[in-house]
């Protein structure tokens, strides 16, 4: 029975959260709803006995990203900054003439279609069966890290400092912006 | 008997709620009954030490604060991904492959920490930044203004 | 399987008819709301127990404090002044509750839910004793970690939504500082899990033994550099002095909690009180042998767990009283000083002991100093 529970307060969590994610104006509200919306995943996880990747899900989103997004939204001055530059140029793209509303309107029918697509494979009658036992799964990822996906596992860490060296270099000031 | 299944998150979700609970039950409706309630507009102004409030706090900031969030992240990913390994170290150091695991960590950290070194060396660790110092740490000669 | 308060109450008498009787009545709900129950009375006691401590916590500090500036300290409510901290709730909550005009409302009641609930969130693998803990997760120490970091994001949140100037500073640094101070702790705690192969603090507890020489500080040489790295990272994880720079009173007045009034200000504090002790056991659990209690006296009967609870807090006050009497001994650190100190110092340090506790484990078969001294020098001395 608790596993609807969880699975119920994980959806509802996860959806509501991601609506208001686009529903709000607010960029600062926005990063708390996107973090409602991270427990909310993290919860399902839960749910399909996924206990490791629900506790990733947690240290690296929940702690990690959310963090990063208020810090990237106070450098632009934050939400309530001024629309225009010290140009006169206005910052804030352009909505609601002819061309966003072509290209949105192009991007919406690809993304439904693809839903459609998606979901028109899920609706076959099914019979929910009973549910395999939960198993710890930490134990059976790290054995697959370190025996058959070790490749993967020592090339994700020179991605990883791909990732270092370039976010210092591109946030290191440049020559010209000093004076 | 052992608790079964998804059970065993149950007190999660307890404590989580209790803590909204908490806050909402009292400032919102149990403090409401007994705290006074006498707003004036300079009550209402934000603290500077007296003085009217100039201008919004939500200003531009550094750029360093997300520089680190940049380092964290990626050394937080760096830990996820550790975590397994290291939880198998002991059951495959029982079994002789102790040293196996350990060579693959050792490239792993080692790989990070040459990042770690890149970043020191170059000063992206600091936070008084070399330009505002005037002292390069990398012993490169200053960059010039243009 | 996951141990649970529940699993360890369900082998004594009126628990085991009352969950027969429910399985009896309920059939296959039976123990779902047998553990539902009992977690909620637990889930109530804990969270009182450790809001109690957290705010004899306020009292402690101010106590401590007078007695090391040789002043009395709160002595007028109560015994010896000891049921301050319920006046001081009692005033909070009729203080009138002042939101600044420019301010987030939104963001300004969210920020300390956010830190409440990030605090009690981690109350759930608090391994207070080998039975009584709430529950055991198998990946308990992420999850730790995990929902720790919540505190963070309330404590920018707090700073921002006042739109005032010295928040808005405070709660920046406290953001930082705090996933900065993340790495070291989280890899402190990487070296401890290879060392015990496990991820839930009752496995890392039970790996260790009740005797000093058997705590994983004394394993060996690079455990005991890392007990050091967590203890300091986690002074700068819950922002206590000398790391207190997200509040640092005598420069930005009072931080990222400058503007909150009344009971929104008491819920910031109280979670960091129960944030402090929450990172002292876990400290106490992973390096000092938690509730171990020497010999296994008492073993699995409810005494052993009064006695197993008695040692775990009497190790998790003490690091407790260390931590008040280090904020007041020591000078804050500066902002570089802070960030320079995490990332050039504590996390090399801390990558290095994590490989050396490797090797230690593969030359020496996961032996601790003590074994390899004594025990293989009694060895060689029945050889002779």
């Amino acid at each position: 029975m608790f596993d609807l529970i969880l699975f119920f307060t994980s959806a509802i969590l996860t959806v509501i959260g991601a609506i208001l994610v686009v529903a709000t104006k607010d960029i600062m509200h926005a990063c708390v709803y996107l973090l409602v919306s991270f427990l909310g995943v993290s919860g399902l996880y839960l749910t399909l006995g996924a206990d490791f990747v629900a506790a990733i899900q947690l240290v690296v989103y929940v702690g990690g990203v959310v963090i990063l997004m208020v810090f990237a939204v106070m450098l632009t001055g934050g939400p309530h900054a001024q629309k225009q530059n010290k140009f006169g140029i206005v910052k804030t793209a352009l909505m609601g003439n002819m061309r966003t509303y072509t290209v949105g309107g192009l991007i919406g029918a690809l993304v439904l279609l693809m839903m459609v697509k998606l979901y028109l494979s899920l609706f076959k009658i099914y019979t929910p069966k009973e549910l395999p036992e939960y198993l710890p799964t930490v134990e059976r990822i790290g054995k697959a890290l370190i025996t058959d996906h070790v490749l993967a596992f020592e090339i994700s860490s020179v991605l990883l400092l791909g990732a270092l060296i370039g976010a210092a270099i591109i946030a290191r000031p440049r020559k010209n912006r000093i004076n | 008997m052992s608790t079964s299944n998804l059970d065993i998150y149950m007190p999660i979700l307890m404590l989580l709620l209790l803590g909204v609970l908490l806050v909402v039950v009292t400032v919102v409706f149990l403090s409401k009954v007994v705290r006074p309630h006498n707003p004036n507009p300079v009550k209402e102004q934000a603290y500077e030490c007296g003085e009217d409030p100039v201008g919004s706090a939500w200003s531009l900031f550094n750029m360093r604060f997300y520089v680190t969030g940049l380092i964290f992240i990626i050394f937080d990913v760096e830990t996820a991904l550790m975590f397994p390994v290291v939880v198998v170290f002991k059951s495959m150091n029982e079994v002789g492959l102790g040293g196996l695991v350990l060579i693959e960590l050792t490239i792993f950290v080692l790989i990070l920490a040459a990042g770690l070194a890149y970043c020191w060396r170059k000063g992206d660790l600091d936070w008084v930044k070399s330009y505002q110092t005037g002292k390069d740490p990398s012993g490169r000669p200053r960059i010039e203004n243009d | 399987m996951t141990d649970t308060i529940v699993s360890y109450l369900a082998n004594f008498e009126p628990f085991k008819s009352f969950l027969a009787f429910l399985t009896e009545s309920y059939g296959a709900n039976g123990p779902t709301i047998f553990a539902f129950l009992i977690f909620l009375v637990a889930v109530i006691i804990v969270v009182g127990a450790l809001a109690t401590i957290g705010g004899l916590g306020t009292y402690a500090e101010r106590k401590i404090s007078a007695d090391m500036q040789a002043r009395m300290g709160p002595n007028r409510v109560g015994p010896y002044g000891i049921l301050q901290f319920l006046a001081d709730g009692v005033k909070m909550l009729m203080k009138e509750d002042i939101v600044p005009k420019d301010a987030d409302r939104f963001l300004f009641f969210i920020a300390p839910m956010l830190a409440l609930t990030g605090v009690f969130g981690t109350l759930a693998v608090v391994p207070f004793s080998s039975g009584l803990t709430l529950t055991d997760l198998n990946v308990g120490v992420i999850y730790l970690v995990g929902i720790g970091s919540l505190v963070g994001l309330a404590v920018f949140l707090g700073g921002y939504a006042s739109n005032s100037k010295w928040s808005m500073i405070g709660g920046m640094r406290g953001a930082s500082q705090i996933i900065s101070y993340e790495v070291p702790v989280v890899l402190s705690i990487l070296a401890v899990v290879l060392l015990s192969g496990t991820l839930s603090f009752g496995g890392i507890t039970k790996a260790q033994g009740g005797w000093p020489h058997e705590w994983f500080i004394f394993h060996n040489p690079f455990t005991f550099l890392g007990f050091f790295i967590l203890f300091i990272g986690s002074l700068a994880e819950s922002n206590r002095a000398p790391f207190d720079l997200p509040e640092a009173e005598s420069e930005l007045v009072s931080g990222y909690h400058t503007e909150f009034t009344g009971m929104r200000f008491a819920f910031f504090a109280l979670a960091e009180y129960i944030e402090v002790f929450v990172l002292c056991g876990i400290a106490a659990a992973l390096y000092l042998g938690g509730f171990q209690v020497p010999f296994n006296l008492g073993g699995d009967t409810i005494w052993g767990q009064l006695l197993q609870l008695g040692a775990f807090f009497s190790k998790t006050l003490a690091l407790y009283y260390l931590v008040i009497v280090i904020r007041w001994t020591l000078p804050r650190l500066r902002v570089d000083q802070l960030m320079s100190m995490c990332w050039k110092y504590l996390t090399p340090i801390a990558l290095f002991n994590l490989i050396g506790v490797g090797l230690w484990m593969w030359l020496f078969d996961g032996k601790s100093l003590f074994t390899l001294l004594f025990k293989s020098g009694a060895a060689a001395a029945g050889i002779h």
